[in-house]
């Protein structure tokens, strides 16, 4: 069998190694269903909470300081598509980095590195699957919300949001391999990314429009792709408009995207040379 | 002679058992050193402990700016109907407090056993002739100072920030009720830990209870908006009744949503929840180590 492999085109046999990588962490994510239900169901419970409060300080669905900020009042699916978009922040940013650590946790990673294959087709499938099961749960935290809070979408809206979705996934790969490449090196990436992870939070407008933050924090703000993603999709969903009047934000969405991207490649490459040298690759 | 009265000497020593006034001061002595163990852990790792440190504002911020985005300020004509008080700030200040030492309970408690289990060192300190409950009363206390300080913190920050009003003369029946809540927290903590000798994905309940524990807690909200079922459930956790008698001792104007004495609710909480905690402690310790399951993960 791998002699066949070996004797494939070239592309087919870096797909095979994508097909298989994506293949090993879905069947990693299905052995754990308790997991599975829980990344589908439970981040709902993290957003409630603001919903609750919406209707504590507000006493109704809509807010009219809210409208004047946003131009649409309904906190409810504002909150909603904050949740949903940030939930790619959650699998996305960590699960590469995690990813890799847990194949060094699982005594496998020196077989990944060692195997004759380019590493960027690995770093791929891995990042396939974790886009994957993200989309997954995002579709899983949407519907539930439809049904819950009765959020109006139409196919003509999922679309542009679905490609939208696409570039927010690509420059999280970017800051992914980044991450991972920490992993290699320091072995700790944990706290590196815990640390993206409150400055995404905090400076994106996850749960609150970016304008009501200080415009030092919204210039910050501005440098993070999520930032850009809720922008369009909130523009898509809760004010109807195109892609002509957002279309600043996907060019700029767009440019951070390959920035990440090529910072990402580059920077993994260089770190693995470094640890195979060092020779601490299946240290942790 | 001399070497049968070492044996005999050797054969004598007796593990501690009964409640006394020498085994208690050796088993909190193992609990302060469970404490120490795990400061030195953390002190090893500087950017791990700054970013726990500054964790709690990271997480309330994002409530308080929404807020204030909601009403276009401070105050909210809504919030005044349902407790008396308008005050956002000072009542989502007074709510999220509570939520980080409800994450002390469930994640560090919950967790003290799984991490010795980690580290390999699960088995090494279950020989030792002390009770379990040190080691995880070790790691609650070290987590509830630790939760202090990032309170502190958190309060100088929203203090000079947005401005904070709160009654001076309230903190110390404020602290007394904070201290009952604690307690009843530390056997929810037990319990969780409990989970975490006998689960291989133990996070997954913990934070499964963590959120649903979030949603029946008025943190951001007054009780009044859940539904009736919600409420009358949220009175078996210690935290709404907390969170409702520390209120009407700081905020001015706040008229609490429930009837009765809130000190006594607690500590009938509390005396449950400790209860409970160790009798599924105990029974899950032996289970566990009946089956050879303690070093499984």
């Amino acid at each position: 069998m791998l002699k066949s492999t070996y004797q494939q085109s070239l592309l087919r046999s870096n797909l095979f190694v994508v097909w298989n990588e994506l293949v090993k962490n879905i069947k990693s994510l299905l052995a754990y269903p308790a997991i599975l239900v829980f990344w589908a169901v439970f981040p709902i419970f993290w957003f409630i909470p603001f919903i609750l409060q919406g209707q504590a300080f507000v006493g109704g669905p809509e807010s009219a300081s809210f409208a004047q900020i946003t131009g649409s009042g309904e906190y409810v699916p504002f909150i909603v598509i904050g949740a949903v978009l940030n939930s790619y922040v959650n699998t996305l940013l960590y699960g590469m980095g995690e990813n890799i650590r847990r194949e060094a946790y699982q005594g496998t990673l020196d077989y990944v590195l060692a195997a004759p294959c380019n590493k960027a087709y690995v770093l791929i499938g891995k990042a396939l699957s974790e886009s994957l099961s993200s989309t997954i749960f995002a579709a899983s935290q949407l519907t539930i919300s439809v049904l819950l809070f009765g959020m109006n979408l139409t196919l003509g809206v999922m679309l542009p949001v679905f490609f939208i979705v696409i570039l927010l996934m690509l420059g999280l790969y970017g800051m992914s391999l980044i991450l991972a490449a920490f992993s290699l090196m320091y072995k700790q990436s944990y706290d590196l990314s815990q640390t993206i992870g409150y400055v995404f939070y905090i400076f994106a407008p996850v749960r609150y429009p970016v304008e009501s933050l200080p415009t030092w924090a919204q210039i910050f703000g501005k440098l993070i792709p999520l930032t850009y993603a809720l922008i369009i999709v909130r523009s898509f969903m809760l004010l109807g408009t195109d892609f002509s009047a957002v279309y600043f934000e996907v060019i700029a969405l767009l440019i951070i995207d390959i920035v990440l991207l090529v910072a990402g490649f580059y920077l993994f490459s260089w770190m693995e040379e470094k640890t195979k040298k060092s020779g601490t690759i299946s240290h942790h | 002679m001399n070497k049968s009265n070492k044996e005999h000497r050797l054969r004598e020593v007796k593990c501690p058992t009964g409640f006394n006034w020498s085994n208690l001061k050796a088993e909190l002595k193992a609990v302060w050193e469970a404490n120490i163990k795990d400061w030195k852990i953390e002190f090893a790792y500087p950017v791990s402990f700054i970013r726990q440190l500054i964790s709690p504002l990271v997480f309330l911020l994002p409530f308080l700016l929404y807020g204030l985005v909601l009403v276009g300020g401070t105050e909210s004509a809504n919030l005044k109907q349902l407790v008396g008080t308008d005050d956002v700030v000072a009542f989502i200040f007074t709510g999220y407090i509570m939520m980080g030492f409800i994450g002390t309970a469930v994640w560090a408690m919950g967790f003290s056993i799984r991490r010795e289990r980690w580290f390999g060192t699960l088995e090494a300190i279950y020989v030792t002739p002390s009770s379990r409950l040190g080691q995880v009363l070790g790691m609650a206390l070290h987590s509830t100072v630790h939760q202090i300080l990032g309170t502190i913190i958190q309060f100088i920050v929203i203090y000079l920030t947005f401005g904070l009003a709160l009654k001076i003369d309230g903190i110390l029946p404020a602290l007394a009720i904070f201290a009952l809540m604690m307690i009843a927290l530390y056997g929810f903590g037990i319990v969780i830990s409990a989970l975490g000798l006998i689960l291989k994905e133990g996070w997954v309940v913990s934070d499964s209870l963590y959120s649903i524990m979030m949603i029946l807690s008025p943190v951001a909200y007054p009780l009044a908006v859940l539904p009736t079922v919600a409420q009358q459930a949220s009175y078996l956790f210690p935290t709404a009744p907390a969170l409702i008698g520390m209120r009407s001792f700081l905020i001015e104007n706040y008229q609490p949503e429930v009837a009765g004495n809130v000190f006594l609710h607690l500590l009938g909480l509390g005396a449950a929840w400790i209860l409970f905690g160790i009798v599924v402690f105990r029974v899950t310790d032996v289970y566990v180590r009946k089956r050879g399951m303690l070093k499984k993960f």
